[in-house]
């Protein structure tokens, strides 16, 4: 995340790094190596296109005192279902663990819930993707096919394991209230 | 409207009990920088939002933050079922014990109890859009510190998927202070309140 900070309260440039008139070509007062002195002269190009109400990002002439983060580019790489769901993403690009995580514990075998749960997570994830990027059209098609393939699950894994929602009909008896709950020892297999 | 699915969005399955930890994993359920706090706090400031991207991702993360409020209350209530004698005198738990026993209560680990000062809505798009990235690495450090703190692979791995959330939730957040910035007054986004002025 790049915060920018304003022009009054960065320390003023030291006399070697800033020439007398605005739009002067920067002359260092020590000789650089030919890369860094053609980033500078750059740099010192683009500052002059800017108003001095501008700071610096990758790209010149951004707004000042404001918060940034880059958006994640469109049509992103992205994990398997299970996977994702190991690792708390769908996207390699945010997959940034604490070097205090042991091994993860995700069963090895493929029950009814463990699936029903990956799928339900990659929608999940693309979901609040499409929410800040309403117009990748792969993205949209995705999460719809994900969808349908979730509804599917859903009725297989409710004839097995009992409903998901209150209103979901389980002819014969209020199965709703069976045992276990979520949070209950047995209610994760 | 909310709806109720009869499942957690991921599986928390603790084979030890342990109330030492619970005493600690509490924070992130009624502390200050938890999922209570941090589900209340984007429930709570969607209404004031003005366009429709900002509505949508409060209340999809909202609620995303309420589901993880249901983990840490169930990893809680694994860590302390069936304790004996010894376990409810153990340090750090025997206070809350003697006071909710083993029941799930939205506290501190300090037992500070829950309390609205620990989030804000200031009305204000992009105070309350920068109130969310910080609300989301403070909520993410808790999970490094317990990380540090525990050693049961079966918590470390649920607390593992909890963290790298907030990881996606502050890009996010990000994405959303940068869409609404686009509709901003480009010469000077503190002009007005799209939040409050017409």
């Amino acid at each position: 995340m790049y915060i920018e900070q304003t022009m009054a309260s960065r320390p003023p440039m030291a006399s070697s790094e800033v020439s007398a008139a605005p739009s002067a070509p920067f002359t260092p007062s020590t000789p650089a190596p030919a890369p860094a002195r053609m980033m500078r002269d750059m740099m010192a190009a683009n500052e002059s296109k800017c108003t001095g109400k501008n700071g610096r990002l990758p790209g010149s002439c951004a707004p000042m005192v404001f918060p940034y983060v880059p958006m994640q580019g469109q049509n992103p790489q992205r994990y398997d279902n299970r996977e994702a769901l190991q690792r708390g993403t769908l996207f390699p690009g945010l997959d940034l663990p604490f070097h205090r995580e042991l091994k993860t514990r995700f069963p090895a075998a493929n029950t009814h819930l463990s699936e029903l749960m990956a799928l339900d997570f990659a929608i999940d994830e693309l979901g609040l993707y499409l929410t800040t990027h309403r117009d990748d059209q792969e993205a949209l098609a995705l999460y719809w096919n994900y969808i349908r393939l979730g509804q599917e699950g859903r009725k297989k894994y409710e004839e097995m394991h009992g409903p998901l929602l209150q209103t979901d009909i389980t002819e014969g008896s209020f199965k709703w209230l069976d045992d276990p709950w979520p949070w209950d020892e047995g209610g994760n297999k | 409207m909310f709806v109720y699915e009869k499942k957690l969005q991921y599986p928390v399955r603790i084979s030890n009990t342990n109330p030492k930890l619970a005493a600690l994993i509490i924070s992130q359920y009624g502390g200050p920088d938890g999922e209570l706090g941090a589900s209340l706090r984007y429930l709570s400031q969607r209404y004031s939002m003005p366009y429709p991207e900002l509505k949508g991702l409060l209340t999809d993360i909202g609620t995303e933050e309420l589901g993880h409020l249901e983990m840490i209350g169930t990893i809680v209530h694994q860590l302390t079922r069936n304790l004996n004698e010894d376990d409810i005198k153990t340090a750090g738990f025997d206070a809350y014990f003697v006071d909710h026993t083993a029941g799930v209560y939205p506290t501190a680990a300090s037992g500070f109890p829950w309390n609205a000062a620990s989030m804000a809505v200031k009305g204000d798009l992009i105070a309350d859009l920068t109130e969310d990235l910080a609300a989301e690495q403070k909520a993410r450090v808790t999970y490094d510190n317990i990380l540090r703190l525990s050693d049961d692979p079966d918590v470390n791995d649920v607390i593992k998927f909890l963290r790298a959330r907030e990881i996606v939730h502050f890009q996010r957040f990000g994405e959303g202070l940068r869409l609404a910035k686009e509709r901003m007054d480009e010469k000077n986004i503190y002009y007005i309140n799209p939040s409050f002025d017409a």
